[in-house]
């Protein structure tokens, strides 16, 4: 109960975020991709099957949020959810630098998968390879350092760790 | 092939095939879907979380925007004195001429509750819907400028679809020239507002204002949507596609006003 009380929080605090406070970074070019990062965190934390929940309840929910092209965040955030989810128990999960290259790669990975469909599709990809090249770095390089240092505080606020160690199965 | 794996991880791999076969489906089905309604109850749940994030930020932004808007509407009322005595002869002269009167529109305002689409916004919703007279195909306007048209309508909310919309087409006039064209988003090479279908004959000179042209029938004449910022030529070469600098700041809205009914109470707009 407590844990669905966490993923059902979890998903509203990462989709207001998103629609709220992150918007005015996004509108100058700067996205900090808190559904891959919030993703990565869940998958980390409690695995595979948490995490591709995670990744597609709040996928399906930022998808009910656009306008078009539904299943799109729901189908690359569950794939994500899950790949790291896997990962989780072969990575030192507490390790500064698993999580960067981790959210970093997540981030990347949900950037270069959505642009495309804003394009209008995978035809105008030739058109706009800088832009979204760009967009992936850029919103790459925002959110993994953002998200890592975030995971950081979390660790020393709360004095413990934040995913157990690698030994220990997530969840 | 699930045989070699564990049961927790056949159970996550089942899981995992379960939400992206879902996926696809829905990418698949694309348009089929009520997704109207789906919008509509997941709008209806956010609503008042939306709103009570956005209230903090909107104290302090009132503070600010308080002074900015009390020195305005002393520049207003001076510049509104003489329009008066303006209006008030124009009137007369179009009476003289036998010329249609100018028709004051209605707006109803409504407060920006949530912007939606990375990295640029492309739909927002809004506090307002059917119980407050907000009908879908309403202009969308702040005191900037045009920001876009009703979408959906729920009961007490409605959703705007922007300028930025990759399906959002606008037909415009360049102020005192009247070169038509229409105004479409593009996201490639870069995202921008683009004036397209303007002949080569037709002369557009950058800074130029853009506005409504009241001819698609689904904007009422003469809001202001943008300035003219930089002229070049379409992919095929056949006509100019003119970048247009939006006059709304449709990244950064808070209150926004629907004007009743498409097509115009505007002067001059279409019926």
């Amino acid at each position: 109960m407590r844990a669905l009380g966490a993923f059902l929080l979890g998903t509203i605090v990462v989709l207001l975020l998103r629609s709220t406070a992150l918007t005015p970074f996004a509108a100058r070019g700067i996205v900090v991709d808190v559904l891959a990062f919030a993703t990565v965190f869940w998958a980390l934390r409690y695995g595979a099957v948490w995490g591709s929940t995670f990744g597609f309840v709040v996928g399906l929910a930022a998808d009910l949020d656009a306008t078009h092209w539904m299943g799109r965040h729901a189908l690359i955030l569950s794939l994500l959810g899950y790949a790291i989810g896997r990962l989780a128990r072969t990575l030192v999960r507490e390790s500064g630098r698993a999580q960067l290259v981790l959210i970093g790669l997540a981030v990347a990975i949900h950037q270069a998968w959505i642009f495309p469909f804003e394009l209008g599709g995978f035809d105008h990809i030739g058109s706009g390879w800088l832009y979204l090249l760009r967009r992936v770095v850029v919103a790459a390089a925002a959110t993994a350092p953002i998200g890592a240092l975030v995971l950081i505080v979390a660790r020393r606020l709360s004095g413990r760790s934040v995913f157990g160690h690698a030994l220990v199965p997530p969840g | 092939m699930g045989g070699f794996l564990p049961p927790a991880e056949r159970r996550s791999s089942a899981l995992v095939a379960l939400y992206v076969a879902t996926s696809l489906l829905l990418l698949a089905a694309g348009e089929r879907l009520p997704q109207v309604t789906l919008r509509g109850v997941g709008a209806a749940i956010f609503a008042p979380l939306d709103r009570i994030i956005m209230a903090a930020d909107r104290v302090f932004a009132s503070w600010r925007e308080n002074r900015e808007l009390h020195q305005r509407v002393t520049a207003l009322e001076l510049e509104n004195t003489h329009l008066r005595v303006l209006a008030d002869e124009n009137r007369q002269l179009r009476e003289q001429l036998a010329l249609p009167g100018y028709q004051i529109p209605t707006l109803q305002p409504a407060e920006v509750l949530a912007l939606t689409g990375e990295p640029h916004p492309a739909s927002a919703v809004l506090s307002a819907g059917a119980a407050q007279g907000v009908h879908e195909g309403d202009a969308v306007v702040t005191s900037d400028g045009l920001v876009g048209r009703i979408g959906e309508v729920y009961p007490s909310l409605s959703r705007v679809v922007l300028l930025t919309d990759p399906n959002a087409a606008v037909g415009c006039e360049v102020e005192s020239t009247g070169v038509l064209g229409v105004l479409r988003f593009s996201a490639s090479p870069h995202p921008r507002l683009v004036l397209t279908m303007v002949p080569f004959a037709d002369t557009v000179k950058v800074g130029q204002r853009l506005l409504t042209s009241g001819l698609s029938r689904r904007y009422p004449r003469g809001l202001p949507v943008g300035r003219v910022v930089r002229l070049g030529t379409a992919e095929r070469g056949l006509t100019q596609e003119i970048e247009i600098a939006p006059a709304a700041r449709l990244t950064r809205l808070r209150y926004v006003f629907v004007i009743p009914g498409p097509g115009g109470r505007l002067p001059g707009g279409e019926p």
